[in-house]
């Protein structure tokens, strides 16, 4: 008996982080916000007047607005959202972990093909930063999300 | 499986958005349901049930398909 209070305990905890949600307005803040800093970080990149300490600061700030997009409710939040949510985050990490898998390898193929025909050059391997990854990673989620929000609203 | 949303909301002259209000869920919901597109939980099929005033077997109808995905 106290084994099934404490699994019950342990799910009921793991539920709540599960459907924790920040308010609706999260989300126009954080899409905004994350526009913002992309559009500065791009201007800047022509100005290059930004260190690199900024640029990471920035790069993370671009992050958690997008976090904040991706955990905020919708007007009206029910289970069919839920599930929808659930496969967005399903099809993001399949995404992320195939790009993660390919890009590298098709770097090198593109590497030794340059080589063979060029004769010059060096092959060399390309690495995926985490920015890249979670930034593709929340960015394929919100898209995905209101894709399959919109076919719901398809008659 | 498929169901008879359409006609049970038909009967009682309600719009998609006026059932999705009535049960506390967005008019996408019911329209995912109507199409087939979303299975609703035990919960809203029930909530479903009790406004049409029918049994939810009724209202939501097994196809051969699902007894034979059970089968599997």
């Amino acid at each position: 008996m106290a084994n099934q209070t404490y699994i019950d305990n342990e799910h009921s905890t793991i539920y709540k982080i599960l459907n924790f949600r920040l308010p609706h307005k999260f989300k126009a803040i954080g899409i905004l916000g994350a526009i913002l800093i992309l559009l500065f970080l791009v201007g800047s990149k022509f100005v290059g007047s930004h260190s690199l300490i900024v640029k990471d600061v920035l790069r993370s700030l671009i992050l958690l607005f997008l976090l904040l997009a991706s955990l905020s409710k919708d007007k009206i939040e029910d289970e069919y959202n839920l599930y929808l949510r659930f496969q967005s985050f399903v099809i993001a990490f399949v995404f992320i972990t195939v790009y993660s898998i390919s890009i590298p390898l098709i770097a090198i193929l593109l590497d030794v093909a340059i080589t063979k025909i060029t004769g010059d050059g060096s092959v060399s391997f390309y690495e995926i930063s985490a920015f890249e990854v979670l930034f593709i990673m929340l960015g394929i989620q919100l898209l995905c999300f209101e894709t399959l929000k919109r076919f719901g609203r398809v008659q | 499986m498929y169901n008879k949303l359409k006609i049970g909301r038909a009967e009682l002259n309600l719009t998609q958005q006026g059932l999705a209000e009535k049960i506390g869920v967005s008019r996408q919901t019911i329209n995912s349901i109507e199409k087939n597109r979303y299975v609703p939980s035990t919960i809203l099929a029930l909530k479903i049930s009790e406004l049409f005033g029918k049994p939810v077997n009724d209202i939501f109808i097994l196809d051969e398909i699902d007894y034979k995905k059970e089968s599997v």
